[in-house]
């Protein structure tokens, strides 16, 4: 029978280290997804992963079981993918901010008429979703892949995020409305 | 797209449409009603349905069956093995109500405590609570006083963390605004915190605090406003991804001690 985590949890926290391993494989693939999600880039969620994993070790005392582990961990890896976009945001803004601007010229291309070819035309969709993904803030963003790729609540996306219900909704929202301006070229020929 | 309220003011707004979308609006029916009768609203509805139903649920590459395992190995050398600890964790889930039952004496004891230290004194909980006075004799109540001061830590550096987090992704004046205000009411407490880490000799917690107060005044501080450029600014030069860093192990370290009472406290002893 498959052990629980929390018998996991006590063993690993008894000094049997490898009892650890039995989690990290049982919801790597969970973590990863998300980090996916959040961060919007393979690499960048591999190592979400792995830093997932470790801040968990090392708090593993503090979590005293009050929520499932898959929770507890799912909040880590949300945590370890806003801090990662918002460190990427910064290293990208002290570079140069000359990225931008050309992204948004490619996306406003996309014309049903004019582009045939209709795997180009979702590659330009694909582009434009990613650049106005981009446009977010790391708290938006997170938020709004909490919300509209993970469902997950007000409620809990405040808990993920440590923030008030009414911040949290109010991120989504801002994520909304950012999105829908960036992706409104993408309606003008439909 | 865009505006909340049209004219009459009798539309829904599009925070009100979002909420319907995710289903998360208190007044559903009223909303859905709404929705059927206004012809505006149900447009601008079904525009919003199309913008994100658009928008591609990023499906995440496939990994491996073994991907666990890779990460496993990946992380498994920096672990530290744990050493036993003397708390017994097997009384995880039916010690449960027990401990309940203690964290709620403990609160009634601090509220009390805290209450009448209020009114000796009236100011300076914190620093009340660190003197060590113990004249009235009163059974117990340097360890109540302790939990006390060990809560304000924790409360205090709670708070710390949540705005630390805010001013990493702050972005524009309009989130700025509360940050500032939060940094003035912080800025007093952190003072009295930071008075009494250096009076227990914690050097880990004072220098966490010290850093802290630098970060709260230069927020709490900018006569007009944070702008874009003044968060990066603070962001760059206070490190502030490092020093929400500390206070979560700080937290963590409090916040593990806290049903255990002030007495076992490893480095926060103050």
């Amino acid at each position: 029978m498959e052990e629980s985590d929390h018998a996991i949890c006590r063993a690993v926290l008894a000094g049997d280290k490898d009892a650890y391993g039995t989690l990290v494989t049982r919801y790597s693939q969970v973590v990863f997804r998300v980090a996916y999600r959040i961060t919007g880039n393979e690499d960048d969620a591999d190592e979400v992963v792995q830093e997932t994993f470790l801040r968990g070790y090392q708090k593993l005392a503090a979590f005293e079981g009050r929520s499932s582990f898959a929770t507890w961990i799912y909040r880590i890896a949300s945590n370890c993918a806003l801090d990662l976009v918002g460190r990427r945001k910064m290293e990208a803004q002290s570079r140069v901010a000359e990225e931008s601007a050309p992204e948004r010229g490619e996306a406003q291309v996309a014309d049903i008429k004019a582009g045939p070819d209709r795997l180009l035309l979702s590659r330009e969709i694909e582009a434009t979703q990613e650049a106005a993904m981009r446009s977010l803030t790391a708290t938006e963003r997170t938020a709004f892949v909490l919300r509209h790729m993970e469902d997950r609540s007000t409620q809990e996306i405040a808990a993920v995020l440590d923030i008030a219900p009414n911040a949290a909704k109010q991120a989504v929202f801002r994520a909304v409305q950012k999105l829908r301006r960036e992706l409104a070229p993408l309606w003008v020929n439909t | 797209m865009g505006k909340h309220m049209t004219a009459n003011g009798q539309h829904l707004s599009e925070e009100e449409l979002i909420e319907h979308y995710y289903g998360e609006d208190a007044a559903v029916s009223h909303v859905a009603r709404h929705l059927k009768a206004c012809a505006k609203c149900a447009a601008e509805y079904s525009a919003l349905e199309r913008d994100l139903g658009g928008v591609k649920i990023l499906a995440a590459p496939p990994r491996g069956e073994g991907y666990g395992h890779e990460v496993w190995r990946s992380i498994r050398g920096s672990l530290q093995v744990y050493e036993p600890k003397k708390r017994n964790w097997s009384g995880f889930g039916f010690r449960r109500p027990l401990a309940l039952a203690t964290a709620c004496a403990l609160l009634i004891a601090a509220a009390f405590v805290a209450g009448r230290a209020w009114q000796r004194k009236q100011t300076q909980t914190v620093a009340v609570a660190n003197s060590p006075t113990g004249r009235d004799g009163e059974i117990g109540h340097g360890e109540a006083r302790e939990r006390v001061v060990v809560w304000v830590l924790g409360d205090h550096l709670d708070r710390s963390e949540r705005l630390l987090v805010e001013l990493n992704h702050a972005s524009g004046k309009d989130a700025a605004e509360p940050l500032q205000s939060e940094a003035r009411e912080l800025l007093a407490s952190n003072r009295l915190v930071r008075q009494s880490a250096k009076q227990s000799g914690d050097p880990a917690l004072d220098a966490a605090l010290d850093r802290l107060e630098r970060l709260l005044v230069e927020v709490a501080n900018e006569p007009n406003g944070l702008s874009e450029s003044d968060l990066n600014r603070l962001r760059q030069e206070m490190n502030t991804d490092g020093l929400l860093f500390d206070v979560r192990v700080l937290r963590s370290r409090v916040g593990e001690q806290q049903p255990n009472g002030a007495a076992g406290l490893k480095g926060v002893s103050l």
